[in-house]
């Protein structure tokens, strides 16, 4: 779903709101308004009601106006007998010659008795201005509503701007926020109770999270460290032991056994080590590292192995990568990548280094893609590795992870590709 | 010669001390900042092994103690800490070598004769055994007074064993001294077993005065 900005929202149903107020109280109003009119209208036919009844006692020629004309009134005889005298009020239409048109009126009918005669008095009034008042109303309520939405849209715009405004910069410092990471989050002074308090919760649970985390990280830290002392007094142990000249065979198998398994400890060990080392950033110095010379070197340096296992590798450098890190970490990088590479390829395989001016790619050959999710995973493991921690490929992202441009990730195309890039 | 362990696990002391002593050294030991600092002051020694965390005090101290007092040991630190800091730290006070926790006593072996080696200043800084001479300044190897040619590795681990003379060091040991060793282990053992291999061939074409046998598939040992 698209999510609407808070401004909109508002708007959205403050607008809707007024659109109903504003209807409501237009049709009351409205009422209201022609009730008056009417009212208006009516006092003053009953008034030429009055007026004609009277003028018609002193003129009896007045009682032959049969037809409305200019007099905008009929009077019509009435047979004998006895006739109601009550006054009838209601709208009609008329045809007005001068106009040559029907309109709208207002028309009274009253009966009154004038010497003995019963005549029926038809007394009206052009209600034309009142829809023209009617038209002007709705006018002005149409008018009132885009004017009070307007400004309301103004005024939502520049309040909603200003009042949130420290709900935005809270926003903005949380973005960046990254568990562990040296930037920290910090409390400004907030006018506002809700955003200080919001705020001030916040930070208080940085706070709280950061101290949990750090307290594991230093723990998982002590616990290799303090591992590091015992291992070396067992492993010692068991190689003066088994260069005691005095065991038979059989002894000196399963104490390698042992020492064996104590070895993969010790690996395993040194890797958590190093990936608490890096996660706590404790490889700050930078300088510039020049890949093509570690992977030149490197590949010279397991040369043996790379001939043992006969194995081809190819550096393919496109351009020279050059990237501002640790030289340490840069080595345990590429190291790993390579190491992993030369590992996993039998024997007749190849493998190719591509380096170019943003990037270094590793790739062997490989029939089934890998898993992605799965082969960053801590301690995971293809199957036919016993001497791997499953650790390798964790350090390499630690590693990438610690610098914010460094992108690790895998692929598979024509191989495996293990690919390491500057943006 | 002399060696001063400087280690407060006592049982990590034993190990070396014993170790050490079947090499010939003569150890001393002192497991905290004060007794260290007593015997450094007092005696002179060959070589010192250095645990930077001590009771009393750190180890750094100790060394720049040593530094001051312009004493001639080697001085190797043992940590259980493997931080770059500290080794640069190390090093810059004068450490002639650094030691992560945990080591194989061969290495050890290894690294104290290198360190006594090069302190060595009236001899040369060769290493021999038997009709073999290295020269790890040079990477040469003269045997039966004859170059011969080894390749990086090849090199190494003929150091490892000449340095462990009559010693069975274990495959793993091997693996990780001439592949160092930053995260895995990623060779198989199996390439430990032609290098060897080679190196034997190597060293009886030559006409040296060793073998290097292998003992049970648990490891190698040069005699």
């Amino acid at each position: 779903m698209r999510k609407r900005s808070l401004k909109n929202f508002t708007l959205r149903y403050l607008v809707l709101a007024i659109l109903g107020v504003i209807g409501i109280w237009a049709g009351v109003f409205y009422v209201v308004i022609i009730e008056e009119v009417y009212d208006n209208i009516d006092d003053g036919l009953k008034d030429s009601k009055d007026h004609i009844i009277k003028e018609a006692a002193s003129d009896p020629g007045i009682l032959n106006t049969n037809a409305f004309g200019i007099a905008q009134f009929k009077i019509t005889k009435l047979p004998g007998g006895w006739h109601e005298t009550g006054n009838q009020i209601y709208n009609s239409k008329l045809y007005i010659p001068q106009e040559d048109d029907e309109a709208s009126v207002r028309m009274l009918r009253t009966v009154f008795k004038k010497d003995d005669q019963f005549y029926r008095l038809e007394v009206y009034a052009s209600t034309v201005e009142e829809d023209d008042l009617i038209e002007n109303i709705l006018t002005a309520l149409v008018m009132l509503y885009i004017a009070l939405v307007l400004s309301i849209l103004l005024l939502n715009h520049i309040l909603l701007k200003k009042a949130w405004k420290p709900f935005y910069r809270i926003l903005e410092k949380l973005r960046p926020y990254k568990l562990g990471a040296a930037g920290k989050f910090e409390c400004a002074d907030q006018k506002i109770r809700e955003f200080d308090d919001l705020e001030k919760d916040l930070a208080a649970m940085i706070q709280r999270n950061e101290s949990i985390y750090t307290q594991q990280k230093q723990f998982i830290e002590n616990a290799a460290h303090e591992l590091q002392t015992p291992l070396a007094i067992a492993s010692g142990k068991l190689e003066l032991f088994m260069d005691e000249g005095s065991l038979t065979e059989r002894q000196l198998l399963k104490i390698e056994e042992v020492s064996n398994t104590l070895n993969r400890l010790k690996r395993m060990n040194r890797s958590l080590l190093m990936l608490s080392k890096i996660e706590n950033n404790q490889f700050r110095a930078a300088e510039k590292v020049n890949f093509n010379k570690i992977f030149n070197e490197l590949a010279d340096e397991y040369d043996s192995l790379i001939q043992f296992k006969a194995i081809q590798v190819q550096i393919q450098e496109n351009g020279v990568f050059e990237f501002e890190m640790n030289r340490e970490l840069a080595i345990v990088l590429v190291s790993n990548l390579l190491k992993n590479a030369i590992v996993h390829s039998e024997k007749d395989k190849w493998v190719e280094i591509t380096i170019t001016s943003g990037s270094f790619r590793i790739q062997n050959e490989g029939t089934l893609p890998l898993d992605e999710g799965f082969i960053f995973e801590r301690f995971s493991k293809g199957k036919q590795n016993a001497h791997s921690t499953g650790l390798g490929l964790s350090i390499c992202q630690s590693i990438c992870n610690l610098y914010g441009n460094m992108r690790f990730r895998y692929f598979f195309k024509e191989g495996h590709c293990f690919e390491v890039a500057v943006s | 010669m002399k060696i001063l362990i400087i280690e407060d696990e006592a049982a990590l002391l034993s190990v070396i001390r014993d170790a050490l002593g079947r090499e010939g050294y003569i150890t001393e030991i002192a497991a905290d900042f004060d007794q260290a600092l007593d015997k450094i002051s007092t005696y002179e020694y060959d070589c010192i092994l250095l645990d930077i965390m001590l009771p009393g005090g750190s180890g750094l101290e100790l060394l720049s103690e040593i530094k001051k007092n312009k004493k001639k040991e080697a001085v190797i630190i043992i940590s259980a800490k493997d931080s770059v800091e500290d080794k640069v730290n190390g090093l810059d006070l004068g450490a002639d070598d650094y030691l992560a926790k945990p080591f194989h006593l061969a290495e050890l072996n290894a690294r104290v004769k290198s360190a006594i080696r090069r302190k060595n200043q009236n001899g040369d800084h060769k290493v021999q055994w038997r009709n073999i001479t290295l020269d790890p300044d040079n990477r040469t190897v003269v045997v039966n007074n004859a170059d011969l040619l080894l390749n990086r590795k090849e090199f190494d681990l003929l150091y490892y064993f000449v340095t462990n003379p009559n010693r069975l060091i274990n495959k793993t040991s091997i693996a990780e001294y001439v592949w160092g060793d930053y995260t895995d282990q990623a060779s198989s053992l199996d390439f430990v077993y032609s290098q060897i291999k080679n190196l034997r061939k190597k060293l009886s074409t030559a006409g040296a005065d060793a073998d290097i046998l292998s003992v049970y598939g648990v490891g190698y040992k040069i005699s």
